[in-house]
Parts: C-alpha cells; structure tokens; sequence
C-alpha cells in the first residue's frame, strides 16, 4: 500500500482483528504515523467560570498535539482540500468513539464556506472512521474564528442554533482542533440549554 | 485589455482561485476571449468486454497514474468529483475547477538586454559552449556532457544572452530547490537588466513578465507551450529522471518546436538530443578523485546494534582528528537516525539543511551524516567523503558520481578522500569508477 502523507509503499501487518473483527486499516507508513503525538495534557475550563458557559461541557478528550507533522498534516487537509487524508486517523478516533456512549454531534460548518471548502472536514473524519453522527447543530455566523482572540471569541452571541428536537440524554461534541474551547462551549450550552444530559467532547487535536 | 494579467497569464496554465486578480476582470477577459478555460481533470469512462474502468488525466501536471486521483462527493458542485493528489501542493485541481491559458496578444518584454560578465573559459570551455550557442541558434537540441566541477553555468550564458537578443523566452529548469536559489543572483548579475524570475515551491510572487525563468522541474507544470528555448540543469538529479510526468512537463512547457537542452554529469540512455558536446575536465585543469573501495561486511547489523565498524570510525576520528571537513552518505533515513553517536544529520525533511552545511564549511561542526540529498549542488571546500552501504540500490552510478564530484572542486585542494564503504562491490561502483577513470585518461 502507498501512504497517504509521503506516497512511499509500505507493508501493514496482517492481524487476527483486522480478519475477524472488521477493524480498519492503517493508511499511512508507521514512520510518518508516529510523528503525531499523543496529547497528555489536562484541560481546564478554569478560564469560562463565572461566563454564562460554565459546566456546559462535561468533560474534553483530546488526541494529539499539535507539533509540526499535525500543523503539516491540518494545513493539507483542510487548506489544500486533500480529503482522501480524512482516513489517516480513521483507527484511532474508531476506538476513542468505541470507549464513549452517547450521539455523536460534529461541529457544524457554514453552508458557505463549505461551498468553498467543498467539503467537510469535521464530518469527513467520521465517515472516513465509519462512526455515525447526527447533525443537529447549525451555524450562524460565517466568519472564522481562528482570527479572533479569546475575549472576543467569549463575547460573540451563540455561534450556533439547534435544528432537531434535543433528547435529554449524552451527547458527544466532535472537532478538529481544541484551541481556547469557545467552539466547544457554545455548542455544547446550545445542547444542555435544549435538554441534554450530559456533554462531552472529543478533538483530534489540541491546539 | 488588462496589461497585468497579459503579463502574468503568457504562458501559464493557471488555477483560476489562485489568479491575483478580481473575479469581474478575469470573467471579462474570458468573454471578450483572451483567456481561453480547460477543465481542471478530464474522466473517460473505457470499457472492456464487462469491465468498466474510470481514467483520469489531470489538465496541470498530466498525471495519468490513476493512484493520484481521489473522487469525493463535491459540495462546490454538488456531483461526485476527482482531484488530482500528484500536484496538490500548488492548489487542488479538481473535476470542477478551471485552468486559466492566456490565448491571444502574448505579452512581450522589452528585449533591452545587457550581458555583463568579465569571467574567462579554459579553451575545452569555450569550445563546448559554442557548440551549444550553435545548436541554440539553429534551434537543435543539445546534451552538455559534463563532469562535475567543470564550470557548466558558465558556459550558458552566450547561449542564453543570444536568445534573449532575439526576444525568445528563455527557461532554466532543475529539479531541486538548492540549484535555483544558487543561480538566481549569478543570473541578476550577469544579465542586469533582464526581468528574471526564481520560481520554486515557497518563492515569493514576482510581478511582470518575465523574459528569463528559472525554475524547478516542478514549477513548469504551471506553464504551458511558454518558451522559446528551455535548459534542463542537472537533468540526471532525482526526482526528474524517475518522475514521468516531471520530464512531460519540461515538453509541455516548451512552444511545440522549441529544443529543448539539457545539462548534466552523468546522460541517462533515454535522453536524446541532436548534438552534444562533453566536457571531461574540471575547470581547475586537475584529476577527478578517483572513488576507492574498501569493504564493511556486515555493516547494517553492527550499525544496528549501536556500533560503529572499526574501519568507518578510523576513518571518522582521523578526519577529526586533521580537522578536514567531512560527509558520510548513508543509504536510508533510518539508518541515518540510528546512528550511533554525535555527528549531525541531514535528511530531505531536516529543517536546517541550510544552516549545518553552512557550518560544515565554516568548519563549526567536524562533519555530517547524510542521505542522497546531498548528493548536488553543494560545494564544500577540502571536503572528504565516505559512502556507507555503497552497494545499495538507491546508490545508481549517477548518484555515485555526484557524489565522488563532491570532493577536490576548489583550485587549492583539488584531491581528497572519496570512499565506498560496501559489502560486497554492485555492478553500479564499478560503473561509476570507469567512468571517471574514463574522464580523467581523455
């Protein structure tokens, strides 16, 4: 098989789960895969007490940090649109969802930039690890938040509207990248405002 | 008629969400039909008996190889869409975008060149370059058959200050980045008043037309049917001789019956050129160093187990030990990185490639491991080198000898160490020292 990242050819390992338990393959050589690191890092929402977001998420898991192979990796997928790398992190983020119960929820796009991004980069990676998802989130605002400092980020109204009837049960927020946690929090008071039990998230980076 | 985007459209073949110019201009140069659009990746559908098969081609780089293309479902289009993977890096081209070509009125430049160099050419020098000025004038293709450490760039010049006077498109290709940063400001400086561009992946944008390219092998696949005459530098050098559609895109970038000419040490089969001239000594007048064998047996295994062979580490501690500057190439990355041992390392991803060459030469560190990267383009006075692992594949005669061209190029040191470390002697080493034995006896 060739790898997704430097197009060299490699070899994955046959193994037992692989033939009997219908787990995913790798698409990448392992010495590119290892250049990923594991985030270890607690995370704090020390900085939203006291804001109208507190205790709206439950708790954030993170995959990994964001060193220089991830910026690399990011920057091709989401900038150069190379959604065939969406099935890089397809194994891991399969078994961090295995270990989680509730409705999976991904951070929603604005219906225009995903016309120009041509698609999405949140849902794709899902797909890609063939978790199922409901999209009951919608954004309002187009403008990007990358730009913006955390006070900033903090003061703008709700980024985001609910467009299905919420349970009250868990739900789990998904994203690519956890940088001050503003995304996170205002989708998740969204879910706990209309109803849901608990919040968690999971992100495949930590910025 | 825009002057601007005249000038930046000749000759390209352009994404047109890259373009610098406003949506408005672009669509009214299209209606009035100076840009003339193609479609980003072409799908034909073939069939045999009952097999149904899918094949792409993509409009920019001409990559046929059906690996490089991913289809997705577009939300731009709202269809199902391929994108070609082979040229991401330079912006996606998809099923759904366009490529802007410039297609009448081409921009001119202004032909007020001045050719400013005092250098002088050994006679063998000047001979081989007015061959090449001849074959030029006639527009035959020419193969510069030279050593390395011969003084090829030199030898451009007039070939290249004769076209220029009779306003063609000039364009000087190599395949690696390092090349190009070291021509431009020897060109700047020698055709003073000619508009050049450098252009390579991460180069910053250049205004105007330009009358003088020089560019990777890469950058050509954003041009095309552009110059008038095309120099292909180091045409042996990796990637360009392994990577088809590479040497397609010399062709494509090429007006359909320009020559296109090629510069190199060591002429692979496939290149065919009408004349050729060959140049078997170095500038200096002295021997090429003759590459020396000396057997490791067994070298990966010990290497492996975190020791260095006795012999290799004689060798590195007398380098140390003379205070020479010295360069071990090795055959792969992770030998590279598991070598035992403080000596620094380079590989193609290593961030200051740059900066530990420059201190090699200012003799800051004693020496550095390194793979094939190294093997052009990089001059280091009194440098000696060894080769770990000589006999692998990734060694090729041609890389052999780059690499053996390393050593001995400045006047004041001409001779220096140059040795196969091996286990066991390949068809390639001995290739590669009959050939310089060979330049040298001529």
């Amino acid at each position: 098989m060739t790898c997704l990242i430097c197009g060299t050819p490699y070899q994955s390992t046959p193994t037992w789960s692989k033939l009997f338990l219908n787990q995913l393959d790798s698409s990448t050589c392992t010495r590119c895969f290892e250049k990923f690191e594991v985030s270890e890092s607690a995370i704090d929402f020390t900085d939203f007490l006291g804001t109208p977001y507190e205790g709206a998420v439950d708790s954030v898991f993170c995959l990994y940090t964001y060193n220089e192979p991830m910026k690399e990796f990011l920057h091709q997928y989401k900038f150069l649109q190379d959604i065939a790398l969406a099935k890089v992190f397809a194994l891991s983020l399969q078994q961090v969802f295995h270990r989680k119960e509730g409705i999976v929820v991904p951070i929603p796009m604005h219906a225009e930039k995903l016309v120009l991004r041509t698609f999405a980069q949140v849902d794709e990676l899902l797909n890609a690890a063939q978790i199922l998802f409901q999209q009951v989130l919608t954004k309002t605002a187009s403008d990007s938040q990358g730009k913006k400092t955390k006070k900033e980020r903090l003061k703008t109204s709700n980024l985001f509207e609910a467009i299905q009837t919420i349970e009250e049960t868990n739900y789990i927020l998904f994203d690519d990248i956890y940088t001050t946690g503003a995304t996170i929090h205002h989708a998740a008071k969204v879910l706990k405002d209309s109803g849901a039990k608990r919040v968690d998230a999971i992100t495949l980076i930590k910025g | 008629m825009n002057e601007q985007l005249q000038q930046f459209l000749t000759g390209r073949i352009w994404l047109r969400e890259h373009t610098p110019f406003p949506r408005e201009v672009i669509d009214a140069h299209i209606n009035s039909g100076y840009i003339h659009l193609k479609p980003g990746i072409i799908t034909k559908t073939e069939s045999v008996l009952f097999w149904q098969s899918m094949k792409s081609v993509c409009n920019r780089c001409h990559n046929t190889n059906q690996s490089f293309f991913h289809t997705f479902n577009c939300a731009r289009c709202n269809k199902i869409c391929t994108y070609c993977r082979h040229c991401i890096r330079m912006g996606r081209v998809s099923s759904c975008s366009e490529l802007l070509l410039w297609a009448k009125q081409h921009a001119r430049g202004a032909n007020a060149h001045v050719f400013r160099w005092s250098g002088e050419l050994t006679p063998l020098q000047q001979k081989a370059s007015e061959e090449l000025l001849a074959s030029v004038e006639q527009n035959q293709s020419h193969l510069l058959n030279a050593v390395c450490g011969a003084g090829k760039t030199e030898l451009l010049f007039p070939a290249i200050f004769a076209s220029l006077q009779a306003g063609k498109r000039v364009c000087v290709a190599a395949p690696r980045t390092d090349v190009i940063l070291e021509l431009y400001p020897r060109f700047r400086k020698v055709f003073p008043n000619t508009k050049i561009h450098a252009l390579y992946g991460g180069a910053p944008d250049q205004q105007g037309f330009a009358e003088l390219v020089l560019a990777t092998t890469h950058q050509l696949y954003r041009f095309e049917h552009a110059f008038d005459v095309v120099f292909v530098d180091e045409a042996d050098a990796f990637p360009y001789y392994a990577d088809e559609t590479l040497q397609a895109a010399v062709t494509k970038a090429a007006k359909q019956h320009a020559a296109i000419h090629y510069v190199t040490a060591t002429p692979t089969k496939s290149l065919k050129t009408t004349n050729q001239s060959i140049l078997t000594r170095r500038y200096h007048g002295h021997d090429l160093p003759v590459p020396k064998f000396d057997s490791l047996w067994g070298y990966s295994r010990q290497l492996k187990t975190g020791k260095i062979p006795h012999k290799l580490q004689k060798w590195i501690n007398e380098k140390i030990e003379t205070k020479t500057p010295f360069l071990i190439f090795l055959p792969t990355i992770e030998m590279l990185e598991n070598f035992p041992g403080e000596i620094p390392r380079v590989h193609a991803e290593h961030p200051d490639r740059k900066e530990l060459v420059m201190q090699l030469r200012e003799k800051q560190i004693p020496g550095l491991l390194t793979t094939t990267i190294l093997e052009r383009g990089v001059t280091i006075e009194n440098v000696h080198v060894a080769v770990v692992g000589a006999e692998q594949p990734i060694f090729t005669s041609s890389a052999l000898i780059q690499i053996s061209g390393r050593v001995g190029r400045s006047a004041q040191y001409p001779d220096g160490d140059i040795i196969f470390f091996h286990h066991g002697i390949s068809r390639e080493m001995d290739k590669a020292q009959d050939a310089i034995e060979g330049w040298n006896r001529s």
